[in-house]
C-alpha cells in the first residue's frame, strides 16, 4: 500500500511524515514523533487511555488514522507544563492524590482540559460526566473528580 | 491489535466520493466517524481494501429543517447533534436518547450517518429514526433513493444500503409541538449498548391517544417498531391501566434474542418496564 | 502484650517467637502519619513514566502472538510459509520451534502443571498462544498471524467445574499428571470440628458462587528482551513486580545461569497482583529476541490480556456449614470448595493457602474445615488479584454470617460484634495457626456507623421503602491480612512434595549518602503502580530527620540487586520499612562515630535533627549531614584507624519477615505466616430497581485498620481504588465462558470494568490504627483491603434492598440481568409483585 503524507501540529510544533494509511493516530504520536505520554490500552475505544486533543476535541487516538489527522492540530500531555512547571490540572491531580500508576493519568488530564477549555466553571455534574469517559483500575475515580474541582478553584484564583 | 493495510481515498466533494464507491465496487468501506468501523478493522473483523473517508466532503454535517423534515447530514457528529437546539426543538426524542450514547470522545468523531450505516441492534438512533419515521437518502453513481427508516435497516449489522451507496442524509418529520416524548434504556453501564430501549412519542387529543410510535432497540437484529402495541394505544383515553396492558403486550411481543448480559427473559422484563416508563414520561410531556 | 490466645489442638510452648520490632509505635512522628504529596508524581503526570511499551532499543523489532480459537484442541498441523514470505517478517515461532531452545515456565504447583510459552500439541484454552511473529513492526506482524494456517482437531471441552472432577479420556487436559482433571483434593481440618457442631443448635448450610474476574490494569503485560550472542546474556526490560523472584526462574526456563538474566524493572502502569511474574511475557519475548538476534518488543494487546494472562482471579463453588448457637455464637465452620483454576496451575494453591490465614474473619470461630477441590479447565489459568483467594473467603464468611442472622432474627451489626476477637485477646491464634498481631474490631465497627450516620441510612431507607422503593443495607467485617510470606503456596501441597523450608521473603534496600549529603535509596522492587518512593522517602526522613527533598529513590535491576520479593501480598511498606530502618540503623551509627570526632563529642551523646546532627541540648552545636558526608568521603585519613571509618556513607540491609513459623508436619496446623492483620468494616447503602435490576449505590463507607499509617492520603487512595474493585467484582465484572468454551467477556465492552458513573458520589474512608507489635513502627499492609471489604456489604445491601421479595443471593456478579432473574423467581412464585 502506497504511503501519504500527514502534515499535523502536535503541541504546537508542525510535523510532515510519510506514513502507512493504516498507522493509529496512537501508534503516530508514539512511534514516529516520539511522544510516549498517549498510552494505549485496548485499542478498541473503550478505555480512553490514549484520548487526546484533535482540533481540540477529545478524541480517542486509537480510533483515528494518523492521516485523517493531516492538517489538524492535536494536544497531548505533553502540552501542559509549561518550562517545567505544572498547570494548574497537573497540580490539582497532585495535590488531591488524583493517579496511583499514572497510566490514565495523561487522558484523564486531556478530556479536563477540553472540559475547561469549553467552560472554565463547570458544574460536578459535567466533571462527572467528563471523567466518566475514560477508565482508571487504580482510583475510583474519586479523588480525579476533586482534582478537577481543584483546577477550577486555581485557575478562577489565578485570574482574580 | 492493528488494522490490516489498505488503499486511503480522501475525496473532496461528494461525487468524488461516490465515484470512489462506485470504482472500488465491494471492497470499500466509507470512514465517517469511525467509532465503530475502527475497532472492527483494529480487531481484523473487517479488512476493507480501500477506505473512502468522507471527513473532508463539504456539506454532508449540515443540521436544517426543510419544510416539514428536520434534515441531518450524514457527517454530523453525535456531539454536535446532542447539543444542537434545532435537534431539540424538532426531534425531541432524539435529543432525549442521546443521554445515553457513549461518551465524549466518541460522541465528538461518531456521526448519525455512520452510526445508522454500521446498523448495530443495540444501537439508540436506529431506535429514534424508527419511531420517528424518519427517511434515509441514499446517493451513489447512479442516482439517490430515499429507504424509509423501518425498511433500512434489514438484519444484525445489515441495512438496505446496496454496493456503491452511501447515506447522504436523514430526514426526519418535525415532531408536533404537542408531541410527547420518552426515550427509556437499559444498559449495564452508562453508556454502553442498550441490552433494551424503548423510544416512544405519543400524542393526546383531549386524553385520548391520537398518535403512538413505540420503538424498540436492542431486543433483536435490528430495531423495530411495536405495532401491536401503538393500535392498543390509539383511540383510546391513555389511563395507567392502558400504559399497564401496553407495557405487558410490549413483554409478550417482542422477538429477543439472548445474549451473556441480557437472555430472552430479562430483554422481555426490560421491555415491559420501559414501555411502562417510557409511556408515562410522554405522556406526561404531551401538550 | 496480653498473654497470647493459642486454640488447644495447637502446642502452644514457644509457638509465638520474640517480636523483632526496633521501632516502637510513637505518636510524635515528623514524616510517618503524614498526607505528603508523592515523589511519583511530576513525571507521571507530565508522560514521562517511562512504561515498559516506551522503551524503544535501537534496531528493536515487534513480536505478535496468534492466539488459539479453540479451547481444547489437538494442534495437527502448523503451515507458517506465507507468513514468513511476508516482506518486514523476521522469525515465525511454532511451540514446537520454541521447545528446542527453551523449557516449561515456572511454576509451583505439586505435582507440576507443564506449561510453555507457546503451547505445544495440544491448545488447552480459547487465546493460548500457537505462533508467535516478530517483525519490523506490530502491524506487519499481525499481518502474518493472519497468514499461518493452524489444523486443529478438537477436543471435548470442559467447561463446568463441578463437571470436570468427572472428565474421563480425552476431556484430560493434562493426560501426563493423570487420568483426570481433578488437579489436588484434600480435607484440612483445624480444631474439634466434629465436637463443636454436635454442640450447635443450629447448622446453616448454603451454595455460594463467587464468579471469575480479574485485575486487568489499564496497562497490558509487556516485555523488551536483547540478548548478547558475544556474552551469551539477557537484558530484559519487564513490568513484573517480582523481579528478583522471577528473573532466575526465567533464565533456568530460558536455560541460562542467573547471572546470565538481567531484568531491569521499569514503571508499571498498575498490577493489583496481576504482574507479579508476567513470565509467559518475559520467556516468550526473550526466546524470539535470542532467536532472532534482534532486541524485541512483545505488548500484549487487550484481548491478549483477558484471554490469556497470568491471572484471572478465583472462580469458586462453596457448600458451607456454619455450627451457631441460638444466641448467635458461631462454633465452627466447615466447607467444600471448587475452585476452576482454568488450564494451568502456575501458583499451586497458593490461594487456599492464603484463605486459610484468615478463613474465621474477625470472629472467635473454635475450629474450621476445609475440603478442596482444585479442577482444571478449559480457561485462561488463575493467578493473583487483589485478595488472592481471601477476598472470596471473606465472602463466604460474611455471607455465611448474615444467613446465621436471618436464620437467628438477629441484626447483622449485633452477631458480629457478638463474635469479634475481642480486643484483650490479641496476639490471638485461630485454629489454622495463623495469628492475628493486633486489632480492636468494635473500635473499626463504631467508627464506620458514626461516619456513616446509621440512623440517617435508616431514616433513608424507611422513608423509600414508604414509597415502595427498594433501599438496603449492608455491612461487611473482614480481615486484611498483610505481609506475604511464601509458606501458602506450598502449605497445601502433598506432604511427600520435597524441599521447602521456611521461606523468609525478605526485602532489601541501599542507603547511600552522598558527599554533598543527599540521600540515596536503592529499592530492589519496582514501582508497581502505588507509592514506593513516596512511602520509602517519609520513612528515610523520619530515620535522618532530613528533608523529604534530600531524599532520592532509585531502582535496581537483578544484576545489581540485593535478596528482594517485591510488593505483593500487601507486603511492601512493612517490609522496606524494616529493610530502611536496619540500613538506617547502621548508617546512623557511622554518622554518628564520624560526627562525633568532628564535634569532640561521644556518638551517644548526638541526635539527629533538622537534617543535622548535633550534641543533645546543644542548639548550634551540629553539623549538617553534608558535612558530614563530605568528610566520611574524601577525608578520612582524618579519622581514627579501623574499619568501622572506612570512606563513604553506605549501608545495605535484607528484611526478613517478621513472623513466620513452619506448619505442623501432618498440617494439622499451617505454622504462622500472615500475621500482621488488618481490619476493615465496609458499609453500604443502596438503592436496586426491582424491574430492571440496577444497583445504584447510595453511600458508602469504608473503615480499615493497617496499624501505623505512613501516609493517611495514599492509604486513602488504595481503599477507594479497592472499593472500586469490589464493586466491579460485586456487581459488574465476569469472565464468562460459555460452553464451547468461548471467553464471551473477552473485550472491554463487554467486561464491565466500573466507570466514574457506576461508583458511588463518595467513598467515605476512616482510619482506625492499631499498631502491629511485630513490624517497625507498627505498620501493617494495606493494599488490597478495598476489594477484600467491598462484595460481602454489597451483596448483602442488595439482598436487604429486596428483603420484600425474600431473596438470597448465593452468586456473583449481581448483574442487572442476576438480580432481575432473582425478583422474577419470587414473583412467579408468588404470581404478583409483593406488597410494600
Amino acid at each position: 500500500m502506497s504511503a501519504v503524507k500527514v502534515n499535523v501540529r502536535v503541541n504546537g510544533t508542525a510535523y510532515a511524515r510519510e506514513i502507512e494509511p493504516r498507522m493509529l493516530l496512537c501508534d503516530f504520536l508514539r512511534e514516529e514523533l516520539e511522544l510516549k505520554g498517549t498510552h494505549i490500552g485496548c485499542e478498541h475505544g473503550v478505555c480512553g487511555v490514549c484520548t487526546v486533543l484533535v482540533d481540540g476535541e477529545s478524541t480517542r487516538a486509537c480510533l483515528l488514522f494518523a492521516v485523517q489527522a493531516d492538517g489538524a492540530e492535536v494536544r497531548t500531555v505533553e502540552s501542559l507544563a509549561k518550562d517545567g512547571q505544572l498547570s494548574p490540572l497537573q497540580q490539582a491531580f497532585r495535590e488531591n492524590h488524583g493517579l496511583q500508576c499514572g497510566f490514565c493519568t495523561p487522558a484523564m488530564l486531556m478530556v479536563a482540559t477540553e472540559l475547561l477549555e469549553h467552560d472554565p466553571d463547570p458544574s460536578l455534574e459535567d466533571i462527572r460526566e467528563a471523567v466518566s469517559s475514560n477508565l482508571c483500575r487504580c482510583t475510583g475515580y474519586f479523588n480525579i473528580v476533586d482534582a478537577v474541582r481543584t483546577a477550577v478553584a486555581m485557575i478562577k484564583e489565578g485570574k482574580q | 491489535m492493528k488494522p490490516a493495510a489498505f488503499e486511503y481515498v480522501r475525496p473532496g466533494s461528494l461525487n468524488e466520493a461516490l465515484q470512489a464507491l462506485s470504482r472500488h465496487a465491494g471492497n470499500a468501506k466509507i470512514l465517517a466517524g469511525g467509532q465503530s468501523l475502527v475497532p472492527m478493522m483494529n480487531l481484523r473483523m473487517l479488512h476493507p481494501a480501500v477506505i473512502i473517508d468522507i471527513n473532508r466532503v463539504p456539506g454532508l454535517d449540515a443540521i436544517r429543517t426543510d419544510g416539514d423534515a428536520l434534515v441531518v447530514g450524514a457527517l454530523a457528529r453525535h456531539s454536535t447533534l446532542r447539543d444542537s437546539p434545532i435537534v431539540a426543538k424538532h426531534c425531541p426524542l432524539m435529543r432525549e436518547a442521546y443521554r445515553y450514547v457513549a461518551h465524549k470522545p466518541i460522541r465528538n468523531r461518531g456521526t448519525l450517518g455512520g452510526n445508522i450505516s454500521h446498523a448495530d441492534p443495540a444501537s439508540e438512533m436506529p431506535a429514534v429514526l424508527v419511531a420517528t419515521d424518519a427517511t434515509i437518502v441514499v446517493k451513489s453513481a447512479k442516482g439517490e433513493r430515499k429507504i424509509a427508516a423501518a425498511n433500512f435497516f434489514i438484519g444484525l449489522m445489515q441495512t438496505a444500503l446496496q454496493t456503491g451507496e452511501m447515506v447522504t442524509e436523514i430526514r426526519i418529520p418535525i415532531a408536533p409541538a404537542n408531541q410527547g416524548w420518552a426515550f427509556e434504556e437499559a444498559a449495564n453501564r452508562k453508556g454502553d449498548f442498550a441490552m433494551a430501549a424503548i423510544g416512544a412519542t405519543l400524542t393526546l387529543t383531549g386524553g385520548v391517544c391520537s398518535q403512538a410510535a413505540v420503538a424498540v432497540a436492542g431486543m433483536s437484529d435490528r430495531a423495530t417498531r411495536l405495532s401491536a402495541l401503538e393500535a392498543l394505544l390509539e383511540r383510546k383515553p391513555l389511563d395507567d391501566d392502558l400504559i399497564m396492558r401496553a407495557a405487558v403486550l410490549a413483554k409478550s411481543s417482542v422477538k429477543p434474542d439472548s445474549s451473556y448480559h441480557a437472555d430472552v427473559d430479562f430483554k422481555r422484563d426490560l421491555a415491559e418496564a420501559l414501555t411502562e416508563r417510557a409511556l408515562k414520561n410522554a405522556r406526561a410531556r404531551c401538550k | 502484650m496480653n498473654s497470647p490466645h493459642i486454640p488447644k489442638h495447637i502446642p502452644s510452648e514457644g509457638y509465638i517467637p520474640q517480636s523483632r520490632q526496633r521501632e516502637k509505635p510513637r505518636k510524635d512522628y515528623k514524616w510517618i502519619g503524614k498526607n505528603m504529596k508523592r515523589v511519583e508524581d511530576p513525571r507521571l503526570l507530565t508522560g514521562q513514566a517511562g512504561y515498559i511499551d516506551d522503551i524503544k532499543l535501537p534496531n528493536m523489532a515487534y513480536a505478535a502472538v496468534l492466539r488459539s480459537d479453540r479451547a481444547h484442541a489437538r494442534i495437527k498441523k502448523i503451515d507458517v510459509a506465507k507468513a514468513k514470505a511476508l516482506p518486514g517478517v523476521l522469525l515465525v515461532m511454532t511451540g514446537e520451534d520454541a521447545k528446542k531452545v527453551t523449557g516449561p515456565t515456572a511454576q509451583f504447583a505439586s505435582p507440576p502443571v507443564v506449561q510453555y510459552c507457546i503451547a505445544v500439541d495440544r491448545v488447552r484454552h480459547v487465546g493460548e498462544a500457537v505462533a508467535a511473529v516478530v517483525a519490523e513492526n506490530r502491524y506487519i506482524a499481525e499481518d502474518a498471524c493472519e497468514l499461518i494456517d493452524v489444523e486443529y482437531e478438537d477436543l471435548p471441552v470442559v467447561v463446568d467445574p463441578e463437571q470436570a472432577v468427572h472428565s474421563t479420556g480425552d476431556a484430560v487436559l493434562h493426560p501426563d499428571r493423570g487420568p483426570t482433571n481433578l488437579a489436588y483434593r484434600k480435607t484440612f481440618s483445624f480444631g474439634p470440628v466434629d465436637d463443636d457442631f454436635a454442640k450447635a443448635d443450629r447448622v446453616v448450610e448454603r451454595r455460594l458462587r463467587w464468579a471469575r474476574s480479574g485485575a486487568q490494569p489499564l496497562e497490558t503485560v509487556g516485555a523488551v528482551a536483547e540478548y548478547h550472542s558475544g556474552t551469551g546474556k539477557f537484558t530484559v526490560y519487564g513490568n513484573s513486580s517480582f523481579v528478583n523472584y522471577v528473573g532466575w526462574l526465567v533464565g533456568a526456563s530460558l536455560g541460562v545461569p542467573a547471572h546470565k538474566f538481567n531484568l531491569i524493572p521499569v514503571t508499571t502502569g498498575g498490577s493489583f497482583g496481576s504482574k507479579l511474574f508476567t513470565h509467559k511475557v518475559l520467556t516468550l519475548t526473550a526466546t524470539l529476541a535470542r532467536a532472532c538476534g534482534r532486541p524485541v518488543k512483545y505488548m500484549e494487546d487487550r484481548l491478549d490480556n483477558t484471554m490469556s494472562c497470568d491471572n484471572h482471579g478465583s472462580d469458586r463453588i462453596y457448600y458451607c456449614k456454619l455450627a451457631v448457637k441460638n444466641d448467635g455464637t458461631i462454633l465452627a465452620l466447615k466447607f467444600q470448595v471448587i475452585d476452576d483454576y482454568g488450564a494451568y496451575l502456575q501458583f499451586g494453591y497458593g490461594t487456599h493457602g492464603n484463605s486459610l490465614c484468615q478463613i474465621v474473619g474477625p470472629y472467635r470461630i473454635n475450629s474450621v474445615e476445609m475440603e478442596l477441590v482444585a479442577v482444571l479447565t478449559n480457561k485462561c489459568q488463575q493467578g493473583a488479584y487483589r485478595g488472592f483467594g481471601s477476598e472470596v473467603t471473606n465472602w463466604m464468611v460474611e455471607r455465611m454470617v448474615d444467613a446465621a442472622a436471618d436464620e437467628l432474627k438477629m441484626d447483622p451489626f449485633e452477631i458480629r460484634r457478638k463474635n469479634f476477637i475481642r480486643p484483650d485477646q490479641f496476639p490471638y491464634v485461630i485454629p489454622t495457626g495463623n495469628l492475628y498481631d493486633s486489632g480492636n474490631y468494635p473500635a473499626v465497627m463504631d467508627e464506620a456507623l458514626r461516619i456513616a450516620d446509621i440512623k440517617k441510612w435508616k431514616d433513608i431507607q424507611a422513608k423509600g421503602r414508604a414509597e415502595g422503593r427498594c433501599i438496603g443495607i449492608g455491612v461487611a467485617t473482614c480481615q486484611e491480612r498483610s505481609v506475604f510470606s511464601a509458606t501458602e503456596f506450598w502449605s497445601l501441597n502433598p506432604l511427600d512434595t520435597p524441599g521447602f523450608q521456611l521461606t523468609s521473603s525478605p526485602e532489601s534496600t541501599q542507603i547511600r549518602i552522598d558527599p554533598t549529603g543527599n540521600i540515596q535509596v536503592t529499592l530492589g522492587s519496582p514501582f508497581w503502580g502505588n507509592s514506593p518512593e513516596t512511602i520509602a522517602t517519609q520513612i528515610v526522613a523520619e530515620q535522618f530527620q532530613c528533608d523529604p527533598g534530600n531524599v532520592n529513590i532509585v531502582y535496581a535491576g537483578t544484576d545489581s540487586a540485593f535478596n528482594s520479593t517485591g510488593p505483593g501480598g500487601s507486603r511492601f511498606t512493612v517490609m522496606i520499612a524494616g529493610a530502611i530502618v536496619g540500613a538506617s540503623v547502621k548508617l546512623k551509627e557511622k554518622i554518628r562515630r564520624i560526627a562525633g570526632q568532628m564535634l569532640e563529642s561521644s556518638p551517644g551523646d548526638l541526635e539527629f535533627r533538622d537534617g543535622k546532627i548535633g550534641v543533645k541540648g546543644v542548639p548550634g552545636m551540629e553539623k549538617t549531614i553534608g558535612e558530614v558526608a563530605l568528610f566520611a568521603h574524601y577525608f578520612r585519613l582524618g579519622l581514627p584507624d579501623g574499619d568501622e571509618y572506612s570512606s563513604g556513607l553506605d549501608a545495605s540491609y535484607v528484611y526478613d519477615h517478621p513472623l513466620t513459623t513452619m506448619p505442623a508436619a501432618d498440617r494439622s496446623h499451617l505454622g504462622i505466616f500472615y500475621p500482621i492483620m488488618g481490619h476493615m468494616c465496609h458499609m453500604a447503602l443502596v438503592e436496586v430497581d426491582p424491574k430492571t435490576g440496577k444497583v445504584k449505590i447510595l453511600d458508602y463507607v469504608a473503615v480499615h485498620d493497617a496499624g501505623t499509617v505512613v501516609n493517611p492520603m495514599t492509604l486513602a487512595g488504595h481503599i477507594r481504588g479497592g472499593t472500586a474493585q469490589g464493586i466491579g467484582s460485586a456487581l459488574y465484572e465476569h469472565f464468562y465462558y460459555d460452553e464451547n468454551g468461548q471467553l464471551l467477556t473477552a473485550s472491554f465492552a463487554d467486561y464491565l470494568i466500573p466507570t466514574l458513573d457506576e461508583m458511588p458520589a463518595q467513598i467515605r474512608v476512616g482510619h482506625v490504627e492499631t499498631p502491629s507489635p511485630f513490624t517497625e513502627y507498627g505498620i501493617k499492609g494495606g493494599g488490597e483491603g478495598g476489594r477484600m471489604g467491598a462484595p460481602p456489604a454489597l451483596t448483602r445491601a442488595v439482598e436487604d434492598a429486596l428483603s420484600r421479595y425474600g431473596i438470597r443471593v448465593d452468586e456473583l456478579p449481581l448483574t442487572p440481568r442476576r438480580v432481575r432473574s432473582l425478583v422474577r423467581a419470587t414473583e412467579q412464585r408468588q404470581g404478583r409483585t409483593p406488597g410494600i
